[in-house]
Order: C-alpha cells, then structure tokens, then sequence
C-alpha cells in the first residue's frame, strides 16, 4: 500500500510544523480503514491498516523530540495496533500454508499408492493404510482448525479494542496533544529520568 | 529486539532538513552496526535486530524525504527496501519455525508429526532465505550502500548562514 501524499512540506520549517503535518495524513489514513477492516474483518484491508499503524507509530517515534510525550503515549497505541493487526495476519498467511502443505502431502500419497497398484484394474480402501503421509494429516487439520479460531478470537480482540480508541477520542486527543507538547522521557529539561 | 539509538540535538525548532540528516545519518549507521552474525541460524535474534534497524532506517528516509535530492533518495530507498525483503525472506521463517514448534508443543503427540512436516518444510525456506541473505550482504559491500547513504544524509539543502553540523533549531515561544 503506497502511503498518501503529504502535502506543504518545507525542508527549512521546524520539524515540530512538519511533524504534526505527516502525523495528521498518517492519522487520517489509518482510520479510512476501519470502516472496511471492521466490516468486513478481511485479510487485505486489516494488513493495509496494520502497515497504516506503523507508519504512525514510526513517525510519532520520530517525533518524540518535538512532541515529547504526547508522541511516545500514542506511538505506544500505533504499535499495539500494529502487533494486533500483525498476530492476525500471521494467521492469514500461515492457513494457507498448512492447507497447501496438507494438500501436498496428499497429492505425494495418492501418487504412492497409485505406483503401488502396479497397474491393478481398481485400488482397495486398506491401501490407504500404506499412505507414507497418513499420520501426518490430523496435526495440520489441527494446526488449521486452531488457526481459524485463533484469528477470530483477535479479530474480535481488534474490533473491541479500536471501538474503545473511537469511543474515547484518541485521534483528537493527539492532535490536541501536539499542540501542546510535553516533554519526552528520555528528554526531560531537568534531566531526570521518566 | 535492539532499542533505536537516539538522535541526537533535535527539539521542535530543529531545522526539518537538519532533522533529516541526523535520523537518516543514525538509522543507516545502525543497520550496519548489526550486520555481523545475521547469517547464524542458531541466533535468530540477529537478523531480526538488523531488519528492524532498516525499517527504521526506511522510515526515517520515508518521512524526511522531501528533504533529499529526489533521484539519490529514490535509488537509496529502492535499495533499502530490497535489504529489509531479503531480510524478511529470512526472518519470516525463523518466525513461523517457532511458532509452530511453540503450537506442536500444546498438541498431542498424535498431532506433531503433520506439523513437524510442515516445520521441515520451512527449514528449507530458512536456508534458501540464508543463501539470498549471504549474496545480499556481499553485494552491500560492493555497492558500498552504508557510504552512500552517508552522502545522502549529508546532502540536505543547508541554510546558506549555517555550517554543516549545526543542529541549531530552536524551542519556539
């Protein structure tokens, strides 16, 4: 997904002024997802709004000297989001591949025991006994059934969690923030540690 | 996963372009500093560290971008991105591995064998990554990638009364 454009940029302006502009864009692009993510909870649209969400945490973690912690607080949100929406395509990407895996395995048998007929007229089912996979199917049904209940348990997680960000007003929050920054933990006037 | 070294003299004055050059200038020299070791498949912690570092290194280009000369930038971050690809290609399995062998521990031991099947299976995509890895970090020497983003670190447009180095933004009233 290629990120949206930034507008008025200026290399010579103070980076807190350009900061706040790339945090609004990157802000407002993640939450043009929800709708759809929420909706329809599929794989394409939750992997766009989980590379949205880390865009945002990279450039408030950017940002930390300019908005000090208004910009750790909420870059700490983005990579929840983020490691959410990530837990949940791990799941999109693995299924796949146990179902292709399984569906190897099976093409590898079923050839076994066809070279094992020796040119019979039919196949007994005890042939299937001698499939050189067959103990191995029952894991990957598993690993596939977990798998499925596993990404709708954090969808679900996902769901609730961005209803109460939107419910609380985290995105005005932030903006608010960053018009008032604060300083950063690690960049404190009086040089204590946070 | 290794912390992002700080950059250091930024404050909300700070001169974007000179923002620019400090980020760009820390992130690459991070990415190189955890080259060492990446091809060790028994510590898998490395070429994570070093992928992380060039995400960073990514992002930072990304969003200071209108900071540097567009043609040098574009060609550096094309690069850049093909550096975390085939870093991907091989800590993405490195992932999956543990994963599975963490979900394989859970199960019964009726259970392991499909999915021990599947764990093989992508040990192999484990050392093919490893051997893209290997001819990746060869060529990153040879195109000299860690000085050349030096150079485009140091090429943002300077304010003709300052001196190079200078990080000389200040807090606004």
């Amino acid at each position: 997904m290629k990120p949206r454009k930034v507008k008025g940029l200026d290399p010579e302006g103070p980076l807190a002024d350009n900061a706040r502009r790339i945090v609004e864009v990157r802000l407002a692009e993640l939450r043009s997802f929800a709708p759809k993510a929420l909706e329809s909870g599929g794989q394409e649209t939750l992997h766009d709004m989980r590379i949205a969400a880390k865009r945002l945490r990279y450039v408030l973690e950017m940002s930390e000297p300019a908005f000090g912690r208004a910009a750790t607080d909420a870059a700490k949100v983005a990579k929840q989001l983020q490691d959410l929406l990530g837990e949940i395509h791990d799941c999109d990407e693995m299924l796949p591949r146990v179902r292709a895996h399984a569906e190897a395995l099976r093409a590898q048998d079923a050839e076994a025991l066809c070279d094992g007929a020796g040119g019979a007229r039919d196949l007994e089912p005890g042939a299937a006994r001698e499939a050189p996979n067959r103990a191995r199917y029952r894991g990957l049904e598993s690993l596939g059934t977990y798998l499925t209940a596993r990404r709708a348990v954090l969808f679900e997680r996902f769901v609730g969690r961005w209803e109460k960000l939107e419910s609380t007003g985290f995105a005005r929050e932030l903006l608010d923030r960053l018009n008032r920054p604060e300083p950063a933990p690690a960049a404190r006037a009086d040089g204590a540690a946070a | 996963m290794a912390k992002a070294l700080p950059v250091p003299g930024l404050n909300p004055g700070t001169r974007f372009a000179d923002a620019a050059a400090a980020a760009v200038g820390v992130r690459a020299r991070e990415v190189f500093a955890h080259a060492d070791g990446v091809l060790d498949t028994s510590n898998i912690e490395r070429v994570h560290d070093m992928r992380v570092a060039t995400r960073r290194l990514r992002a930072a280009m990304e969003v200071f971008a209108a900071c540097f000369p567009k043609k040098e930038h574009k060609k550096l971050l094309r690069e850049v991105k093909a550096l975390a690809d085939v870093l991907g290609e091989r800590r993405d399995p490195d992932v999956a591995i543990a994963a599975l062998e963490g979900i394989a521990a859970e199960l019964t031991a009726a259970d392991r064998p499909g999915i021990e099947s599947l764990v093989d299976e992508m040990r192999r995509g484990q050392e093919q990554g490893n051997d893209r890895l290997a001819a990746a970090l060869e060529h990153l020497s040879e195109s000299r990638l860690e000085e050349r983003l030096a150079v485009l670190a140091r090429s943002v447009r300077r304010p003709e009364s300052s001196p190079p180095s200078a990080l000389n933004g200040t807090v606004p009233a």
